[in-house]
């Protein structure tokens, strides 16, 4: 059985404009963690909300552990559908101890088995010692984790978290986040995880769903979305592509770098676009200039140059620092993939 | 400021919840109908009546009304903003000190300041006409404390401090880097201040004046003391003298139109702006040097300081340690016909007191309401509940007179109705401070609670109540401390024999009896600045 199941769920919140989340559909299964990504207004984290019982769908119908709990018609209120939360903000009650919080999701059970479950809870994260200290006097990373337990302890069918990491400052966020995936991986939580960062998407998810403009673009597991995008937006956001325009010939793509041998499924003089990473680019002094090299920058291990082609076009590549090459360089430019490389058509990958 | 960048997303929680919804419109209903109604009677007055008034009354009144209004906001907002400009933005010596001692005069209401001053400086007989004369053998002219001046003079100098405070606020809460831009830009310190400090505390200027300009509609002591005639002095009279209600009605009617007229110029004014912000990249602006100025504008605050707190404190002192040291007057303080001075005090503080909790507990699901769910019905709910505001105590006193004459014979002449009234006029606070205290809380406590099984009531128990107590008690205060210096409706509303110490301080001075009354209205100031001062407390500028 599916954890969690999302039917042709659609949200507004202005009756004409245009749905914050738009006729999506995916499905979790037991003890996956699922990561929300994409830029800001995308519909994530309203989508998170809606799984919660914060929002009601305006259509489609989403079912909890195979139990309906939304549909137009019908509403499980947050408190009835046994989710865990973690907020953005935290959401600590500071009127409460650490403990009081932890147990605060415990309610209907006996005493001395809350209490035991609070510390347990409290052991797992690490603050068994912080019981009695409110929030306020708690480190950033303190608090998620405080956060994290209470969402944990009752036990929920689902964790939802919405951007957990957002407030905390860079060094921490990775060290914390690995911790919390440690931890639901340990209790085998089904989790659903939002963030804007790709890097957190790939580190956090055992599968990403990528948004935009309220709609799905892909489901997939992370080498899925990054070496094989369904869409030239996941591409985009998801790696940092260049797109390089081309056009099928019979033994492959015409473009400005040279011919690909890829074969695609499309009519000969289709045109299509390329995308580029990086790492796909290399470029020499050995042959006849196609590009110009406009900067240089500073990437620790490794310089990323932008180069411009001849048509116009920007791309990027890597190279090793122990070679600086000034801009202002007349060189030429070639793939060095060793690999397929993702062709669109229209915004969305073509197949073979 | 986290909270504000995610609200437009997340206030948008699902439906409105039915309860709250009925329980905000019972609340709107109670203020409605007291209101609605005395706008029924303004209208089906007669026109005789409107004609005869028209003819006779309603211009002078209007324009002494207008006059006053208009001449105390300017001098307060002057005042105000100059005091603030001084223990804000300048080297001044005892600026801490001061801070305090100018927000302090909101502890003594304007008709027991007004009484000092008019005993100090009365034609005839006044301390300091009297005090001239014996120096130089004859009598010295000195400017009258009564009529328009004096009237002007008195609320100026009482109600400053609600500009002192909100433009303080505002001074305070600027950014260094607005005035270091301007310099950038070019601009002298002078220029500074006109063309970029200034236009930036309008809101905090401008919400000040609105609120001496409705306390001065409404203020009936100080006019009627000084013998100056406004609406609210003129329809008080008629209701508690002629017995007129017909023309009390209409010249209400007339009131409450001049006061929605000021209240939707200030809204026009203020429009959607919010200028000054606390964010965290907010450090004070450094203080300006008065260099030769130091002394003048020290003398200057401390005039202002003397005037309106030394005095009248002191003046009242003197007054008590005399009266209660004169057995005779004494005795008639402690006992005045059944009852005596336990009585009064008792009265004071329940019926304020009680108003206070009534208050708080309505303004919760009108601010549940219109922050958890704010669209134009909602907000039109919590704007309709603080009209209370612009209604002055007299006009309230008139309605629920004639309402529960008519329609609730058994509340009738008991002190409930003056609780009423408490609550009616003062519910605006309230309103305003359970609002502010839900904006703070950040709407995922809620929805953290939610998740974690609890229903929405269980939700509003448990985790919004225990949140905003501090909030809720500073409303709660504020309802107290006005109640307390409540004068026109206590006196036309009270059942016979019930006095609080405003209306007996009222009395014995109205009598003449200034050192009899000085006692209890020494007792008032004081128990006004309790909670004053721990109001202030919990504003930025005197952390």
């Amino acid at each position: 059985m599916n954890a969690l199941e999302l039917r042709n769920v659609t949200k507004r919140f202005t009756s004409a404009g245009t749905p914050a989340v738009d006729d999506i559909s995916f499905t979790l299964a037991d003890g996956e963690i699922l990561a929300l990504v994409g830029p800001s207004g995308c519909g994530k984290t309203t989508t998170l909300r809606l799984i919660a019982g914060l929002e009601r769908p305006d259509h489609g119908s989403l079912h909890i552990k195979g139990r309906l709990v939304a549909s137009p018609e019908y509403f499980t209120p947050p408190e009835k559908r046994g989710v865990g939360m973690v907020f953005q903000d935290h959401a600590l009650f500071p009127h409460l101890t650490v403990f009081e919080n932890v147990k605060f999701g415990l309610k209907g059970q006996p005493a001395a088995i809350a209490r035991e479950t609070t510390h347990s809870m409290l052991k797992l994260v690490g603050l068994e010692k912080f019981g009695e200290r409110y929030p306020h006097q708690l480190s950033g990373g303190e608090r998620q984790r405080v956060a994290l337990a209470r969402a944990l302890a009752p036990r929920p069918v689902l964790v939802l978290m919405d951007e957990p990491f957002s407030s905390l400052d860079a060094d921490l966020r990775h060290e914390v986040r690995e911790q919390v995936r440690g931890i639901l991986k340990a209790m085998s939580a089904t989790a659903v995880f939002v963030t804007h960062d790709q890097e957190e998407a790939l580190f956090m998810g055992d599968r990403l769903a990528v948004f935009q403009s309220g709609r799905l673009e892909q489901v997939g597991v992370p080498e899925d979305i990054f070496h094989d995008s369904a869409t030239r937006f996941v591409a985009e956001f998801m790696g940092d592509s260049d797109f390089l325009p081309g056009v099928v010939k019979e033994n492959g793509i015409e473009t400005e770098l040279g011919l690909i041998p890829q074969k695609v499924n499309l009519p000969v003089d289709s045109t299509v676009e390329i995308a580029l990473r990086s790492d796909d680019v290399n470029f020499d002094q050995t042959q006849a200039p196609n590009a110009l090299v406009l900067a240089r920058f500073f990437r620790g291990a490794y310089y990323q140059y932008r180069l411009r082609l001849s048509s116009g076009k920007l791309i990027h590549a890597f190279k090793p620092h122990t070679k600086t090459i000034p801009p202002g360089t007349s060189v030429h430019a070639y793939l060095s993939a060793g690999h397929e490389l993702t062709i669109f058509q229209n915004g969305v990958a073509v197949g073979e | 400021m986290q909270i504000q960048d995610t609200l437009p997303q997340l206030r948008r929680y699902y439906h409105i919840s039915p309860r709250l919804l009925f329980a905000a419109g019972l609340v709107a209903l109670f203020v409605a109908i007291p209101l609605a109604y005395i706008f029924f009677r303004a209208i089906t007055g007669g026109e005789e009546v409107w004609i005869r008034l028209l003819q006779t009354r309603i211009w002078k009144l209007l324009g002494n009304t207008l006059l006053l209004a208009a001449t105390v906001t300017g001098g307060a907002a002057l005042i105000g903003v100059t005091m603030s400009f001084f223990t804000e933005r300048t080297d001044l010596p005892g600026r801490r000190v001061f801070r305090w001692l100018l927000a302090m005069p909101l502890a003594i209401p304007p008709y027991i300041g007004g009484i000092v001053h008019l005993t100090l400086l009365r034609p005839r007989g006044g301390f300091i006409p009297q005090l001239l004369a014996s120096w130089f053998g004859q009598p010295i002219p000195t400017p009258s404390p009564l009529g328009f001046g004096g009237a002007a003079f008195i609320l100026t100098l009482f109600m400053f401090p609600y500009v002192y405070l909100l433009s303080g606020a505002a001074f305070r809460s600027l950014n260094a880097s607005l005035e270091e831009a301007s310099r950038t830009f070019g601009r002298s310190n002078w220029q500074t201040l006109w063309e970029v400090t200034l236009p930036a505390l309008r809101p905090g200027i401008t919400a000040g004046a609105l609120l001496v300009a409705l306390d001065v509609l409404a203020e009936y002591g100080t006019v009627a003391l000084l013998r100056y005639e406004t609406f609210s002095s003129a329809i008080f009279v008629q209701l508690s003298g002629r017995y007129d209600r017909s023309a009390a009605a209409v010249l209400s009617g007339v009131l409450i139109v001049i006061a929605v007229i000021i209240l939707w110029g200030e809204l026009r004014l203020q429009g959607q702006a919010r200028f000054t912000q606390m964010d965290s990249q907010w450090r004070p602006a450094p203080p300006h040097q008065l260099k030769r100025w130091k002394i003048p504008a020290f003398l200057l605050v401390a005039f202002v300081v003397f005037a309106s707190l030394l005095v009248p404190v002191l003046v009242l002192g003197v007054w008590s340690v005399q009266a209660l040291l004169d057995s005779e007057t004494l005795a008639s303080i402690m006992r005045s016909g059944s009852q005596n001075f336990g009585n009064y005090v008792w009265n004071s503080l329940w019926a304020s007191g009680l108003a206070a909790v009534i208050a708080v507990l309505l303004s919760l699901p009108v601010a549940l309401l219109s922050v958890r769910y704010p669209n134009k019905l909602t907000q039109a709910i919590s704007r309709f509940c603080q009209i209370g505001y612009a209604i002055p105590g007299v006009v309230i006193a008139l309605s629920l007179v004639l309402m529960v004459n008519r329609y609730l014979p058994f509340l009738y002449a008991t002190p409930l109705v003056v609780v009423m009234a408490y609550v009616l006029r003062h519910m605006p606070q309230a309103v305003r401070a359970s609002e502010s205290a839900l904006n703070q809380l950040s709407p995922s406590m809620e929805e953290a609670s939610r998740t974690l099984g609890r229903t929405s009531l269980q939700t509003i128990v448990q985790v919004i109540l225990p949140l905003i107590v501090p909030g809720l008690l500073a409303g709660a205060g504020l309802v107290f401390l006005t109640s307390l210096k409540e004068l026109p409706a206590t006196l036309l509303l009270r059942p016979a024999g019930f006095d609080t110490l405003a209306v007996r301080v009222w009395i014995w001075a109205s009598e003449g009896f200034y050192v009899q009354a000085a006692p209890a209205a020494l007792l008032l100031v004081v128990a006004s600045a309790a909670p004053l001062y721990f109001l202030l407390r919990r504003e930025q500028i005197f952390r």
